[in-house]
């Protein structure tokens, strides 16, 4: 469960303060693996970003006893002058993993860059990337794991690997995701959150929440 | 699985800083002289200024060596102006960094500025040597205030560059303007030139300047001979105490915001 109380957040801006939600207040459930719905400019990856404590709110607060990643897209904490190895052993640091190394394993065998590895990331392609990403975040133990449309860039045999190691974790984690890809959400998600107008309802049917967002 | 380890607040902060650390010079030098340009880069600045200067002013300059009446003068002030470039920048720079919970704006700063005091050490190791090898007279009578000026200096520009960055995240337009701190600082700091070479009654124009100050006083602690008038470690000091003071406070009261 993650709850959010109270929250306030906007973002100063030319025309005063846009605000994204005010004095919202939910419980979000960890217990399926959930789909953020929304327009654009709804509030996704605002939510996403202060659920993983990337960003504060302005007021209220946001509390759980999960551990949650960080949200994991395209770019994120990636250097593209450091090699895909630096990049790895970078983000196990800052997580505190106890052997880098075998985290070290685990990315490459997991994202199959093989000799790349060792290439700084800006020569990858983003597929490439992406699926490095996805491994960095996919190899440490997380109850919740945030993902923005990274997998929708990677090739077909990606998404179903990405898919496999998703389930095998259903069991012990879950995922909140953002995309706008439906049938992408269909396969990975079996609830939903839609987010419309600073409010935020939980739909415990996927088909039903994609038959109500494509209402809006 | 990769396990995750049970870290204090403080564990985590010196993971990510030290984390930080790496990164900064794994990012900064990728080219074929990677991190040792970070050394020659200033030597070669000294050598060719002081060059000039001894072209000018003759082999003594105030009773000690023109190279290293120069190095003092270059050695704080690229000090200074490094630091504080690197850092006003640095938050802005690794913003995407902080999407990771874990990375505070503040260990961004840190592990820049530990980065920058690490490259002025090596920059002094060499010169040393080269100094020995090139049978320099090097007096360096107190070597203790030496090492105090060049701390406070460090932590001078750290605080100015930090309260710049924490500045610019709201007015964009002031990473323009920064140029308005570094070039009074290069040009007024004593580089080529003493306290005691400028008439008393114009001391004000440049007296308020604490850089000054730092070169000044390092350079007498080295030659006791060198004349220090007008000068004081305590202004050092306090100007430090109250900048670093005030950059930390401004810090506190904004970060949260800095995310966005």
């Amino acid at each position: 469960m993650i709850k959010l109380q109270n929250i306030t957040k906007f973002y100063p801006s030319k025309l005063g303060n846009q605000y994204i939600f005010k004095e919202l207040s939910f419980d979000i459930p960890t217990d399926s693996n959930i789909a953020i719905l929304g327009k654009n400019g709804a509030g996704k990856s605002t939510l996403f970003r202060l659920i993983a404590g990337s960003e504060y709110p302005n007021k209220g607060r946001i509390s759980t006893k999960k551990s949650i990643s960080w949200p994991v897209a395209l770019g994120t904490g990636i250097h593209p002058e450091m090699t895909g190895r630096e990049n790895t052993r970078f983000i196990g640091r800052v997580n505190g993993l106890n052997d880098l190394n075998r985290y070290e394993k685990k990315v490459l065998l997991f994202s199959e860059l093989g000799k790349k590895f060792a290439l700084p990331v800006k020569t990858y392609s983003s597929g490439m990337r992406s699926r490095l990403a996805f491994a960095c975040c996919m190899a440490i133990d997380f109850d919740v794991y945030l993902i923005d449309e990274v997998t929708a860039v990677g090739d077909p045999k990606f998404k179903r690997k990405a898919k496999k190691a998703l389930t095998n974790k259903a069991k012990l984690a879950n995922v909140i995701m953002v995309s706008h890809d439906m049938l992408e959400i269909k396969e990975f998600c079996d609830s939903a959150i839609i987010l419309d107008k600073g409010q935020l309802t939980f739909i415990p049917n996927i088909d039903e929440a994609i038959d109500l967002y494509q209402k809006l | 699985m990769a396990l995750v380890k049970n870290r204090t607040n403080l564990e985590v902060w010196l993971d990510v800083v030290f984390a930080i650390f790496l990164r900064e010079i794994r990012s900064k030098f990728n080219d074929k002289l990677g991190i040792s340009w970070a050394v020659i880069n200033p030597l070669i600045f000294i050598f060719l200024l002081s060059f000039g200067r001894s072209l000018l002013g003759g082999p003594i300059t105030h009773s000690m060596p023109t190279l290293v009446f120069m190095i003092y003068g270059m050695l704080l002030v690229r000090l200074f102006l490094m630091t504080f470039g690197n850092i006003s920048t640095v938050i802005k720079q690794n913003k995407q960094l902080l999407a990771f919970r874990q990375v505070q704006p503040i260990s961004t700063v840190v592990a820049a500025s530990l980065f920058e005091l690490l490259v002025i050490m090596f920059v002094i190791l060499i010169l040393f040597v080269i100094l020995y090898l090139l049978r320099v007279d090097a007096t360096l009578n107190d070597p203790l205030t030496v090492f105090v000026c060049i701390i406070q200096v460090w932590l001078l520009a750290s605080s100015l560059g930090l309260l710049f960055g924490i500045a610019s995240i709201y007015l964009p337009e002031l990473d323009k303007m920064s140029i308005f701190v570094q070039r009074p600082v290069f040009f007024m700091s004593g580089i080529f030139f003493s306290l005691q070479d400028i008439p008393k009654e114009f001391w004000h124009y440049f007296d308020w300047n604490p850089i000054l100050h730092a070169v000044e006083l390092s350079r007498g602690a080295a030659y006791p001979s060198y004349i220090t008038e007008g000068v004081s470690l305590s202004y050092v000091f306090l100007s430090t105490l109250i900048l670093t003071a005030f950059a930390l406070f401004c810090y506190q009261a904004s970060w949260k915001e800095a995310l966005n």
